[in-house]
């Protein structure tokens, strides 16, 4: 392994570590403040932008999958149950789409 | 600690599909496998090493690969941040391993667990992270020293596994109506985002934030926020 090698090992952790306790540091300050209300929305919407960012530009059978996956998921409120439903559900448009 | 690591077991298999990939194209660009194992291991972060070596190999800047990798892990400063109240009374040692090992799908699944009920904290999410980082590593290492094609799994919807997970999780984290807007200001927001060229971990950010700053609006009009 060369040095440029272990050069970008190197600084691609320290950032990664570095951002990380960045957000330890945040929350400690943001729990003290009156701005506390932040730490109870970040976990919906950075999921919610998780699942956008996986669906945007995918085909229908997609959407429609990620649709069956939802109604599982209000449903049951399980993960497990949630991704058997739409795997399947998306092993199945994908069988029918060919 | 036993209940995180069983409970994450399905997602840690779809993180080893991807490990597996992502260490073949990490020894096409010249990492030895125990390169690849030490860099899963040290940085544990997926789409960042995924970027920062594909960067190196088309560019060969270091700087600028690591540090476009880095950047796409952004988020974490407020996927961190959230795990504020599980990680309050622990040692500083221990809260500096737990926010190592923790990722999208523990943290994600932390979250969720967490909120159907109180007594799920920080051994749940050390437990997973421990079989989150353990998978990610040795699937990595793996896919070097294999070196082999990866079939198409991707066909059988082995990768809308964790698209199914995450909107489980966001159901989890559901807690009415005032989380409408801001859920929709936000995958709007990440779509939009994405459809203009950005990269996915921009959108998501960008998503997130704009999430917050209607949240925001919303709780001053209706008085809760000065």
């Amino acid at each position: 392994m060369s040095g440029a090698h272990w050069a970008m090992i190197g600084i691609l952790a320290l950032a990664a570590f570095s951002i990380r306790v960045l957000g330890l540091i945040a929350g400690g300050r943001i729990r003290a403040s009156r701005n506390a209300w932040v730490l109870d929305d970040l976990p919906g919407l950075i999921v919610v932008s998780l699942v956008a960012a996986s669906l945007a530009g995918q085909p229908l059978q997609t959407w429609v999958a990620a649709g069956a996956a939802l109604g599982a998921a209000v449903l049951t409120n399980h993960v497990i149950a949630t991704m058997v439903i739409g795997v399947v559900a998306f092993a199945g448009l994908s069988v029918i789409g060919q | 600690m036993k209940h995180g690591v069983i409970a994450i077991l399905p997602l840690a298999l779809g993180a080893a599909i991807y490990g597996f990939a992502f260490g073949l194209l990490a020894a096409q660009v010249g990492f030895p496998w125990w390169g690849v194992g030490l860099m899963s291991a040290a940085v544990h972060a997926g789409s960042s090493q995924i970027v920062a070596v594909e960067q190196f190999a088309s560019t060969q800047t270091v700087l600028g690969a690591a540090l476009a990798g880095a950047a796409l892990n952004l988020r974490y400063i407020g996927i961190v941040a959230s795990l504020s109240d599980i990680l309050a009374g622990l040692s500083l040692d221990t809260k500096l391993l737990a926010i190592h090992i923790t990722g999208d799908e523990n943290w994600a699944l932390t979250m969720a667990e967490r909120a159907k009920s109180p007594d799920v904290g920080a051994a749940f999410l050390i437990g997973s992270g421990i079989v989150m980082i353990t998978v990610w590593t040795v699937s990595t290492t793996a896919g070097a020293v294999v070196g082999a094609v990866l079939p198409d799994l991707e066909r059988f919807g082995l990768g809308f596994a964790f698209t199914a997970a995450f909107i489980a999780m966001a159901r989890g984290l559901w807690r009415g109506r005032p989380q409408i807007l801001p859920w929709m200001v936000a995958a709007a927001v990440t779509i939009v985002v994405i459809s203009l060229g950005l990269p996915k971990a921009y959108a998501i950010v960008a998503g997130t934030v704009s999430g917050l700053v209607m949240s925001l609006i919303l709780r001053r009009a209706s008085g809760v926020v000065a």
